[in-house]
């Protein structure tokens, strides 16, 4: 496989994955929060910043009034910000057409209906009253698109990039998300005696990460800081948790590149000795210091990025 | 269903003009046979069922991503070709003609091709002229004394042939540079079972979905001396080019590596491609891009869409190239009008398709002429491509015609001017009408040549002018295309 279409294929990965969270979390926050047991929780300033600080665009200053149409349409259809939902999906099918003659028919239909989709999507019904349609549609497609890759491509190097794409920006889009919702629940804390450890951001955190419903069945009790966040980072069977992303990166490096197994500078070297580190850790020392964990791990996910760009992708 | 039910649904409207020759006709008007048991069939629908399958097909096309790009002043539009659900039917002893012809034109060139890159023997023969070559933007002076593997230069050509009012088929051009279009003929083909399954079944109709395979074998009967299983790319200027889809499409029936010129390298003259596994030989390239760009070492130095090196690979005997660099001189329309000599200097026997009569403006005598009759004939540029450039003299205004003229005093060698030939029509769906109307329509055939063996494309690429009366049939230029079907004996 040629090294530049390696590239771009790992790259149609991650925007697709990128474009789903990103839809799931404006859809999940919005809607929980109509109900909210809170009146910040409820407010909807509170949520538009919350979206805002999800997609690495946020708004500090407390004076400033935002407009709800506004910042739905730039995460949404905004075509001249560079990561609303529709370039994200412009770039996955961009780097698509470019590895046309490597994927499967299925697989490039699917994500040009999704491109089709949309693009023609009316904007002004969309900030108006489309939200639930639009992001729904989404996650729906990407479902779609995730089958696809599964059912219709061989699982060989060009299904084990693409993989690695897509779990690369699953972890990375979790952490974004369990970022969001953690300071999001400091804020929260105190108000109308909800406290930070059972605030009610958990379930919508949960909820943001298709996983409400497992946790509930894995734990029996309602969740809280502590129990969300081991489910959603070291729990290796819940299939949006970081540890689970790692574990399907390694399982695709190995791929790529069996034979240099042991060679001390190869991406697989490093996915397998990031993998184990969070493989052995307890939740306590994660959520004593929640800020460091983020930084660390996605400056560790670049790292492996960086370093499959290195080996495979240089051309 | 009698006759009358189906003129009252979908050919009710159907007007013909008696001046036009109709390819479903013969020439007492009565429906030939091939179409009859077509045109029942396709009268079992009606008009609005025909808007239903053609907005169908449509989406078809554009789920599929078949899609051409267009470049305008502002921004750049992507479109589908526009396709008829009404195919054209070729019978078997018509074919023959055209296939055996297409052969013999595609081997007239290569050997013309071979012999003015050597020893001009058709030159000093006198049977061409020498300014015809030396004066040729496309002849390239590094192509003189290199022997291509397997003698081959124009691997892949598309003829571009038309059926005048005479009712015989004339050849308009050779296209033996980048022709395009092949992806078309088998999408078409799919389209139309998609939307019309059933009428197959009534039909024998050759298959076109073998092209891919047999290009395949025939670029690896080209191969560098010395390599046992050559390594086949196809090398496109990239995903905004027009033709990408056929690039990727190639690519991906042939099993072959889709790459761009930054993906190679050359090193020691021997080329290489980059891969997740370090740098995999390369032996036979089908290129998508024009000799300009090729190499910018030994061609446009401000190319970036070629592979620095390219050429003394390909010089050294090291990499084949298909088409060959240096085959424009033989595709342009000032040589088009000597290809019935050339055919008979080398092989030998009489041209089987017609050629068109042409003026050359470069002969003052014929300029003379061409400019006395501008109004009744077409004047093209000879190195312009896509129908661009092209002026029909009943359809110009006094201006217009003078304009032609003034163009034509300047620079004379640059064009040449033909008879205006009338395109066959054929019955065409036309959305806005939602009605059948004729349409004019041309044909192109891709023949393959490799050693000793050859292979051309039992259907071809039928275009069609949708505009009412037009004669330009290039998709740039609003036109569509249908699919053909080839019968078998």
């Amino acid at each position: 496989m040629l090294a530049r279409v390696a590239n771009n294929l790992f790259w149609m990965g991650r925007y697709i994955e990128r474009s789903e969270h990103v839809a799931r979390y404006l859809n999940v926050n919005y809607f929980s929060s109509l109900d909210a047991p809170n009146q910040l929780s409820q407010s909807r300033q509170f949520v538009l910043r919350s979206m805002l600080f999800m997609v690495g665009e946020p708004e500090n200053d407390d004076k400033v009034h935002l407009d709800e149409e506004e910042v739905l349409y730039k995460i949404g259809l905004d075509n001249d910000y560079q990561f609303s939902i529709i370039n994200n999906v412009k770039y996955a099918r961009e780097n698509a057409n470019s590895a046309r003659d490597l994927i499967s028919t299925e697989l490039y239909e699917s994500i040009n209906k999704f491109y089709h989709f949309v693009l023609n999507y009316d904007a002004d019904s969309y900030v108006k009253n489309g939200l639930h349609d639009f992001t729904v549609n989404i996650t729906e497609m990407t479902a779609i698109l995730r089958g696809k890759m599964r059912g219709t491509l061989l699982h060989d190097e060009i299904y084990a990039i693409i993989m690695m794409g897509v779990n690369i920006e699953r972890a990375t889009q979790i952490i974004r998300i369990i970022n969001a919702k953690h300071q999001d629940a400091l804020k929260a804390q105190g108000s109308y005696g909800d406290k930070f450890s059972n605030s009610f951001e958990w379930t919508t955190l949960l909820k943001c990460a298709e996983s409400y419903d497992m946790m509930r069945r894995f734990y029996k009790k309602t969740p809280t800081s502590i129990s969300t966040l081991e489910f959603l980072i070291l729990n290796p069977n819940c299939p949006r948790s970081v540890m689970n992303s790692l574990n399907q990166v390694y399982r695709h490096i190995k791929v790529l590149d069996p034979s240099k197994k042991y060679n001390k500078k190869s991406t697989a070297f490093l996915v397998g000795k990031v993998r184990s580190e969070y493989e052995y850790k307890y939740i306590n020392e994660i959520e004593s210091d929640i800020q460091s964990f983020i930084e660390n791990i996605l400056e560790r996910l670049a790292e492996i990025s960086l370093k499959m760009e290195k080996e495979f992708f240089n051309y | 269903m009698t006759m009358a039910n189906i003129e009252n649904q979908i050919f009710s409207s159907y007007q013909r003009n008696p001046s036009l020759y109709d390819e479903i006709y013969d020439e007492k008007g009565n429906l030939k046979e091939v179409y009859s048991e077509l045109f029942n069939l396709y009268g079992e629908h009606s008009i609005k069922d025909f808007v239903k399958l053609n907005e169908k097909a449509k989406s078809s096309f554009f789920n599929q991503g078949i899609t051409f790009q267009v470049y305008g002043e502002k921004e750049t539009k992507e479109k589908i070709f526009p396709f008829d659900l009404f195919p054209r039917i070729i019978d078997p002893q018509e074919w023959d003609i055209i296939e055996r012809g297409s052969i013999q034109r595609s081997k007239a060139l290569n050997l013309f091709l071979w012999d003015i890159y050597h020893d001009k023997k058709i030159v000093k023969q006198g049977i061409v002229p020498m300014e015809l070559i030396s004066s040729s933007a496309n002849y390239l002076h590094q192509m003189v004394g290199i022997n291509p593997p397997g003698g081959i230069y124009n691997h892949i050509s598309g003829t571009d042939i038309i059926k005048h009012n005479d009712g015989q088929y004339y050849v308009l051009e050779d296209n033996i540079r980048c022709p395009s279009g092949v992806s078309y003929v088998i999408c078409n083909r799919t389209a139309l079972k998609r939307a019309l399954f059933g009428v197959f079944n009534h039909y024998n109709t050759h298959t076109v979905t073998d092209y891919a395979e047999n290009l395949l074998d025939l670029l690896e009967t080209v191969k560098p001396k010395g390599v046992d299983i050559p390594n086949v790319v196809v090398i496109t200027p990239g995903m905004f080019n027009s033709a990408f889809y056929e690039h990727s499409y190639l690519a991906k029936t042939m099993g072959v590596e889709l790459v761009e010129g930054r993906d190679l390298f050359v090193e020691n003259d021997f080329v290489y491609m980059k891969t997740i596994k370090g740098p995999e030989r390369v032996d036979v390239i089908y290129r998508r891009i024009d000799d300009a760009f090729i190499d910018p070492l030994e061609f446009r130095p401000d190319s970036a869409l070629g592979v620095p090196g390219l050429f003394a690979a390909y010089k050294k005997g090291n990499v084949t190239l298909a088409n060959a660099p240096g085959t424009g001189v033989a595709d342009d329309k000032a040589v088009y009008t000597y290809m019935p000599d050339i055919i008979k200097y080398y092989l030998d026997e009489e041209p089987i398709l017609n050629n068109v009569y042409t003026y050359h403006c470069s002969r003052p005598d014929e300029l003379k002429y061409v400019l006395e009759h501008v109004h009744e004939l077409v004047v093209k540029p000879v190195d312009e491509a896509g129908g661009y450039g092209i002026s029909i003299g009943n359809r110009l205004t006094k201006e217009e015609i003078e304009a032609v003229k003034r163009q034509l005093k300047e620079n004379p060698r640059k064009y040449v001017a033909q008879p205006i030939m009338s395109l066959s029509v054929h019955p065409t769906y036309i959305d806005d009408n939602e009605s059948f109307e004729q349409r004019h329509v041309d044909l192109r055939t891709f023949t393959v040549l490799g050693k000793d063996r050859e292979f051309v494309l039992k259907g071809g690429l039928t275009r069609v002018a949708l505009k009412k009366g037009n004669l330009i049939v290039n998709s740039s230029q609003g036109g569509g295309s249908k699919d053909t079907w080839v019968l078998k004996k």
